[in-house]
């Protein structure tokens, strides 16, 4: 164990180091520890830090890897959002409601990690319960961008792609129902994965929306994010959307040329149902113009309009996170954050016809996408109108009155990511979203590295 | 896809608010009544946007279930050329299985 730790390390890189014996885990984790000291003050993106207990599992790697044991995730640290559930460590969900709330068991994905020799460093912020957030009327202050720390980082996975764009942990789980893992990724710079709905078990996550919930990878690449997955997928009977796919080897599936792949350009949906910046525009033909270069067959694709999507994606979230909620609500409502209040009360509103009106509106959607996948083998789209707006211009009911193009993928069961597709003049990160059809995670995420590493963007980081 | 058209949902009075808050057994202030008119408006937009009036046999279980991914064509396989056949084995005697002895009175 030589080497003096560099900051910044990818999973990919670490692993490679850790596993020539030229890195210690030990030293690895004691210097994130001690970035996280003295960064996270400036960016909010740690809830809980677990020092000894990453020390011990850091100890513990080190001792499996000069014993010859073998894992691409061994002593990689990393840190979760707070609402996948970690035994003996209290599990907030960034809400008053789960204070006390310490789990006996972990989430699946969590096990999974822990059983590949992964390093907890700790717990992150996230919008209360998933849903509500920006907020400052909750125990802890919403996490800030490390790109400019005026700015949002998206949610509601927002200490992930904080941490993660700081490099605070080297990878995070992060949960997406509407854009939850995406919109971080795409406002903080880094990748985010939301894979096919069964292929993650969801298992010891607390739930928003069960007919949307995923949980994913988020790294600082998408090689990163698949060697995540290559241990977070399977199948988990204990989760009653898990499905028994076969696995590729995700890691291994990302390093095949692009040459003939068909690309889907969703031209519409940015320029004319969320209509982006002309920094986002530009963006995005440069991207496909990389694409084109690495040997893809890039068109303009159509799917119904972003609008569509975005209410069934809605109605569906709030009268779901409303009825897991509404027993709490009624017993303990001003100890919510108003912007949770705002988004999930109108849910109790909602009538029956309209929310199975949503579903089956749903089902059509769905078929829609998977006519477009007959053409195509990805899509590409903007996951965001521009860069990262500043924190002090949330509102409450954001996400009602400006539809989310990244929900597209929730309500078509699509996997979808999110990686670094370049900068605005003033240094803010721009998200690429690349879309698959169902069990397509292998080729979204191959498009994904393909992409990174012709653009050549992942050496650029914030200076926080 | 041909879409059927969206209908209107209709506006809704403070009285219907209030009988729709009690029907939910929250008890709200007035700050959180507005702020739930607030968000309501948005949610009847998006619920009056979607489109209805398809046949009521469609889709009548309103769920999915997304079919695992078509495994990998099959390899052709291999004319395995046939083996010369082994002279026969001598039949193994049955197997003898001990007679247990019978566990001493005590």
């Amino acid at each position: 164990m030589k080497e003096p730790v560099r900051p910044f390390l990818t999973i990919a890189e670490a692993g490679r180091l850790i596993a020539a014996k030229k890195l210690s885990p030990v030293e690895l984790t004691r210097a994130l520890l001690k970035r996280i000291e003295v960064v996270d003050p400036k960016i909010s993106a740690f809830l809980l830090v677990t020092n000894q207990r990453a020390m011990t599992a850091a100890r513990a790697a080190e001792k499996a890897v000069m014993a010859g044991q073998k894992g691409r995730l061994l002593g990689i640290p990393l840190a979760y959002k707070d609402i996948f559930e970690t035994a003996g460590v209290r599990t907030t969900a960034h809400s008053r409601i789960l204070l006390d709330n310490v789990p006996k068991q972990d989430a699946e994905t969590v096990r999974r990690l822990h059983a590949a020799g992964a390093v907890m460093l700790g717990k992150l912020a996230t919008h209360e319960f998933a849903i509500g957030g920006p907020a400052t009327d909750l125990p802890w202050p919403p996490a800030r961008n490390p790109w400019d720390t005026r700015r949002f980082t998206g949610g509601s996975s927002s200490g992930s792609g904080a941490a993660v764009a700081a490099g605070l942990a080297l990878g995070a789980l992060g949960s997406d129902t509407g854009g939850s893992i995406r919109l971080p990724a795409a406002y903080c710079g880094i990748a985010g994965f939301k894979p096919t709905p069964g292929l993650v078990s969801r298992r010891g996550v607390i739930p928003l929306a069960p007919s949307l919930d995923t949980a994913g990878p988020m790294a600082w690449t998408a090689q990163d994010c698949a060697i995540l997955l290559d241990v977070l997928a399977g199948h988990d009977p204990a989760d009653p959307a898990s499905v028994a796919v076969p696995l590729p080897g995700y890691a291994k599936a990302i390093e095949a040329p692009l040459k003939g792949m068909r690309v889907g350009v969703l031209r519409r949906f940015y320029e004319h149902d969320v209509p982006a910046t002309p920094e986002m525009l530009k963006m995005m033909a440069q991207a496909a113009a990389t694409l084109k270069a690495l040997g893809c067959r890039v068109e303009e694709a159509v799917l119904p309009p972003v609008q569509d999507f975005n209410a069934v994606g809605r109605i569906i979230i709030s009268a779901e996170a409303y009825a897991l909620h509404e027993a709490t609500l009624h017993a303990r409502l001003s100890e919510y954050s108003r912007v949770f209040r705002i988004r999930v009360l109108a849910g109790g509103l909602i009538r029956a016809a309209d929310y199975i009106t949503a579903q089956r509106r749903r089902s059509e959607l769905i078929a829609a996408a998977g006519t477009v996948f007959g053409k195509f083998d990805v899509l590409i789209s903007a996951p965001t109108a521009g860069a990262a707006p500043l924190l002090a211009e949330q509102r409450p009911d954001e996400g009602f009155a400006q539809p989310f193009l990244t929900t597209v993928a929730n309500v078509a069961a699509l996997p979808s990511l999110v990686v670094c597709g370049g900068f605005t003049a003033t240094g803010l990160p721009l998200g690429l979203e690349i879309m698959g059809p169902a069990w397509g995670d292998a080729a979204v995420l191959r498009v994904g590295h393909q992409f990174e590493v012709a653009a050549g963007l992942r050496g650029r980081r914030p200076e926080v | 896809m041909a879409t059927p058209p969206a209908t209107q949902t209709p506006s809704m009075t403070p009285a219907e608010m209030q009988i729709l808050v009690s029907r939910t057994g929250l008890v709200l202030n007035p700050g959180q009544v507005a702020d739930l008119v607030l968000a309501w408006r948005q949610i009847a937009g998006l619920i009056g946007a979607m489109p209805r009036g398809r046949p009521m046999g469609d889709d009548m279980a309103l769920s999915f279930r997304l079919a695992p991914p078509a495994p990998p064509p099959a390899a052709p396989k291999r004319v395995a050329k046939p083996k010369p056949k082994a002279a026969a084995k001598p039949k193994a005697a049955a197997k003898r299985v001990p007679l247990r002895r019978a566990a001493p009175r005590r």
